[in-house]
């Protein structure tokens, strides 16, 4: 185990304690805007960690790339996903009583 | 390694059934769509991990995306309905 | 290398089937829609660490799949209520 692969399976630590960090804010914390708060950041930094721990076992640079790419995708989802629900939900948008 | 893969098998298996149950007993429209969603995520995952990347890509585009937006709007189109008759015009300030 | 990989995809899909709670009970439809981009991100990531394990490297394109139609789902779902009538 040479230390390069030790670097990048901490990385894939790193990236699982994010999202189970996140999970439990999910399920824990009181009210919406908090819950938000916690998602953004599961998505963002825990799936960068986890992709940049799977980056030696690309077979090659596209796959490398297209890993980048999920990435990316996931975190502008992310990000305008989050404004959206956080928008709807400060204007109170009458679905909520349903 | 196949003890974990088992493992796998077992939680993903049990999230389906449970996910599934859930959907099919919940009472809003909203709600059981939104589960719908997370079902047919959960769905595209079994055939990936069944090696079947093809069925997990048709899966995850139609079932999970397409097919839940169109319900999303569908759903909010009858509670729309619903609620016209009941609720009024206090909605004055919708573009 | 491939036991980190299944135990860290194991502890996800812990997180996914505890997302599941949230979606089922959440008091209010943006919590639910939350729990299920979150359990988005995390299928992102199982089938991330699944295609190495299971050497089907094709299996990245159905996670771009996924990441693309999280915006989708999100963005349907926060349509505005009498924007799409026309009037």
């Amino acid at each position: 185990m040479d230390p390069l692969h030790l670097v990048f399976g901490a990385s894939l630590i790193a990236g699982a304690f994010f999202f189970v960090a996140g999970t439990v804010g999910l399920i824990r914390l009181p009210d919406r805007f908090s819950r938000l708060h916690a998602l953004t950041k599961a998505d963002n930094v825990g799936l960068g960690f986890i992709v940049l721990g799977l980056m030696p076992l690309a077979p090659d640079i596209f796959y490398a790339l297209k890993l980048v790419l999920v990435w990316l995708l996931v975190v502008i989802a992310g990000a305008t996903g989050a404004h959206l629900i956080a928008k709807r939900a400060l204007r109170g948008d009458g679905e909520d009583v349903l | 390694m196949n003890l974990l893969l088992a493992l796998f098998d077992l939680l993903l298996t049990l999230t389906l059934v449970g996910l599934a149950v859930v959907t099919l007993t919940s009472r809003e429209p909203r709600r059981a769509v939104i589960l719908f969603i997370a079902f047919g995520l959960l769905l595209a995952l079994v055939w990936a991990r069944l090696r079947a990347p093809d069925l997990a890509l048709a899966e995850a585009a139609i079932g999970a995306g397409l097919s839940g937006a169109l319900m999303l709007a569908a759903a909010r189109r009858a509670s729309d309905r619903n609620s016209v008759s009941t609720e009024g015009s206090n909605r004055e300030d919708a573009p | 290398m491939s036991t980190l990989l299944l135990g860290v995809a194991l502890v996800l899909m812990a997180g996914i089937a505890a997302g599941l709670i949230r979606v089922a009970v959440g008091p209010t439809p943006s919590d639910r829609m939350m729990a299920a981009q979150l359990m988005g991100t995390s299928g992102i990531g199982v089938v991330l660490l699944l295609a190495p394990v299971l050497a089907v490297p094709a299996l990245i394109d159905v996670a771009l799949i996924f990441s693309l139609l999280a915006a989708v789902a999100v963005a349907a779902f926060t349509r505005r209520r009498r924007a799409d009538n026309g009037d």
